[in-house]
């Protein structure tokens, strides 16, 4: 497999305890007409983690990771991002956060290269020329460069979501389900990916079903049902459970170092 | 209580200055009792504009606060609002059928400009009516409703400049009625239909808003509810 | 100014997509000229035979054949942004929103000159008119004309484009915002063909500039909150 270089920007870099936790949340909630798809979660993650985020169907991955990339907003509570509040810096949080969807938006008539080229004017990226060809070379796309997108498998376009995601300097990494619709070449990407930004001290949250494959590469587990934390284990997480009405607040969960 | 004596007052100054229109304020030399019409339908106009400069102001208010009781004034500024543009384009209509002997005509394109108000606002509530959740129901309503509000004034000024190279003044102009020659009696009286149809329009606001507020506050406090249900169920397991 | 460098040029690369995405065969661009050429043959069919009165009715046509295709145009530049969640990928970029409207707007803009000066060839034609004798002032007319819509229909692409019976409401809203600029253009077209007689050229052109300016600025000030929230 192709070695993988990580460009990262130099806020990534330094021992953990010198950073701001990579996500802190309070209170966080959000509901979607009427439903709680968050009911209040309160957690914090170091930075240089690398972190799952487990749980059923449903029980609030997504929505998290959605609301840490300011995709959407909170409906009640505060979170930041490095220290920055999700609500009143978002554009300096989208500038440090990258985020692996489900849906990957690309644009279907565009071919691989010019979908990359599009991306790296959008965040700037340095030579993007140059690490547009080296992106495409490292998530394995270089040969079908300049097909369209239109043409491309499942597991190819998250390929090349990627590859996006390498032409920015992200300090926080999310990944929704990275490993979904990929073949075992596509596996070992994501794979060595982790290895990477573990590496170089980027902050990883990779929601999934289940940690078999990742499991050696995991600093911590958080696992979410129904919208609420109800386990955080592991290195640099911690989660404290919300307030109920009335009742005083539960202690906080220890956090094994 | 407060607001039901506005309510009082309200519809005490509207009979009134109604029966002054209808019966105590002379008929205008030329366009006869027809003109009478001329007082209903310029306070109202006047009204449809207010609301909609109420409606844009309450969506800047939200976009800034993010509270949504502001964007319920501008969802009852509206709603009042296109009461009062239709009630202007109503009264127009029916002044002109005598006058000109036509319910609508486009000499004298004011008309036209407060249908498009009126579109403005149709425009306004359907948008609110497909979206269903409410943060980002009020966020869309409040730049459409800027960006209409905005427009209000061109669309204004271009048909006045329209209008005025197109001059056309006629015994049989509305403009009578706003006329600074015109005998005390008319101004009186408009300025009176002004005032009282404000007054109308206050109290319906408050109790438009009152009723938008409250729904917010029922919604709110199920959000809470459901939240807190959530989190004592996952104690409980 | 080095931010005002940089918006400008995010907008560029979102212009320059745009326009990628429709040569590759989205034919936004296509559909709308056919539109407009059907719209005008519909209009001469049921306002003609009678040829002045179709010549008189030329500036109006003109610019209501343009509006119409409009709206055909802003909707399948925005629909773009359908594409497995491509709108929400746009949102994430940590550039100025308002940089992406102006990026698309100028899309749309490329579109509605086109669109406006085959139309105004095409006018010439069907209703003979001497569009060539007053071609400069036309052409200045189209230009501001063409900006004024991109401007206005792009935003209302924004706000409809995730809305449910988009088809419906994208006219509905922006048509009625458009009217100053619907005025403004059609009396300086007929102003332009008549030899400008009344000297009145000068003041529509303004308001057409006016209109433009404004409308862009709170497309400019507002299309941002579109993208927020998911």
């Amino acid at each position: 497999m192709p070695q993988t270089t990580i460009y990262v920007s130099p806020r990534s870099l330094g021992a953990p305890d010198t950073r701001p936790p990579a996500v802190a949340t309070t209170d966080l909630a959000r509901l979607f007409a009427g439903n709680p798809a968050l009911a209040g979660i309160s957690l914090r993650v170091e930075a240089g983690r690398t972190v799952a985020l487990l749980g059923p169907n449903g029980a609030g991955k997504t929505t998290l990771l959605r609301l840490l990339c300011t995709a959407i907003r909170p409906s009640y509570g505060r979170a930041s991002v490095d220290g920055l509040d999700l609500d009143r810096q978002a554009a300096l949080v989208r500038e440090r956060v990258a985020y692996l969807s489900h849906a990957t938006g690309l644009y279907d008539d565009l071919s691989a290269r010019e979908n990359l080229r599009f991306a790296a004017a959008m965040l700037g990226t340095p030579d993007a020329a140059g690490r547009v060809d080296r992106a495409l070379a490292d998530v394995g796309l270089a040969s079908r460069a300049d097909d369209r997108v239109r043409d491309f498998s499942a597991g190819m376009r998250k390929r090349l979501a990627l590859g996006r995601i390498l032409l920015g300097s992200a300090s926080l990494v999310l990944l929704d389900e990275p490993y979904a619709a990929l073949d075992n070449d596509g596996m070992s990407l994501v794979d060595q990916l982790l290895v990477a930004w573990r590496e170089v001290g980027v902050t990883v949250l990779v929601a999934s079903h289940s940690t078999g494959r990742f499991e050696a590469l995991l600093d911590g587990r958080v696992t979410l049902e129904r919208g609420l934390v109800v386990d955080a284990s592991g290195k640099g997480v911690e989660s404290t459970p919300p307030p109920l009405p009335g009742d005083p607040r539960p202690s906080v969960v220890e956090v094994a170092r | 209580m407060k607001t039901r004596i506005l309510g009082y007052v309200a519809l005490a100054a509207v009979a009134a200055v109604t029966a002054v229109a209808l019966f105590v304020v002379p008929s205008d030399r030329n366009q006869g009792d027809a003109q009478r019409i001329m007082y209903p339908h310029v306070a109202s106009a006047w009204l449809a504009y207010l609301s909609f400069g109420v409606t844009a102001l309450a969506g800047i208010g939200w976009l800034w606060k993010r509270d949504l009781r502001l964007d319920a004034v501008a969802h009852a500024a509206a709603e009042i609002g296109v009461i009062f543009t239709a009630f202007a384009i109503w009264g127009g209509m029916m002044w002109g059928r005598p006058i000109w002997g036509v319910f609508w005509q486009w000499e004298d394109p004011r008309l036209t400009t407060t249908a498009l108000l009126l579109m403005l606002y149709v425009g306004y509530l359907l948008l609110r009516r497909l979206t269903d959740d409410p943060e980002r129901r009020a966020t869309r309503a409040a730049i459409v409703g800027i960006v209409a509000a905005i427009d209000i004034p061109i669309v204004h000024f271009s048909v006045e400049w329209w209008r005025g190279l197109h001059q056309t003044a006629t015994i049989g102009s509305p403009d009578r009625v706003l006329d600074p020659a015109a005998p005390m009696a008319f101004v009186g009286t408009l300025l009176g239909t002004l005032g009282a149809f404000t007054l109308a329009w206050l109290y319906l606001m408050i109790r438009r808003y009152q009723l938008a507020r409250a729904e917010v506050a029922r919604e709110e406090a199920r959000r809470l509810d459901r939240l807190m249900s959530a989190r004592t169920a996952a104690v409980a397991r | 100014m080095s931010t005002l460098r940089a918006e400008a040029r995010i907008a560029l690369a979102v212009a320059r997509k745009d326009a990628l995405a429709e040569l590759r065969g989205r034919h936004a661009t296509v559909s709308t000229l056919f539109f407009a050429a059907v719209v005008l043959l519909l209009f001469g069919l049921a306002l003609g035979p009678d040829a002045a009165r179709l010549a008189a009715a030329a500036p109006g046509l003109l610019w209501l054949a343009v509006v119409f295709a409009g709206i055909l145009a802003v909707n399948r530049l925005h629909l773009l942004e359908t594409d497995d969640g491509a709108l929400e990928q746009l949102a994430l970029y940590p550039v100025a929103r308002r940089a992406i409207y102006v990026g698309k707007a100028l899309g749309g803009f490329a579109v509605m000159l086109l669109l406006g000066v085959l139309v105004l060839g095409a006018v010439g034609v069907l209703f003979a008119v001497d569009v060539a004798k007053a071609w400069l002032p036309l052409l200045v007319t189209v230009v501001l004309g063409a900006a004024g819509v991109a401007a206005v229909g792009t935003f209302y692409a924004g706000v409809t484009v995730r809305l449910r019976a988009r088809e419906a409401m994208l006219p509905l809203l922006m048509l009625p915002v458009l009217a100053p600029l619907l005025l403004g253009a059609v009396k300086a077209s007929a102003a332009a063909l008549a030899g400008d007689p009344f000297d009145e050229l000068g003041a529509w052109l303004q308001l057409l500039v006016a209109f433009d300016v404004i409308m862009i600025v709170a497309g400019m000030a507002t299309y941002g909150y579109l993208l927020e929230d998911g």
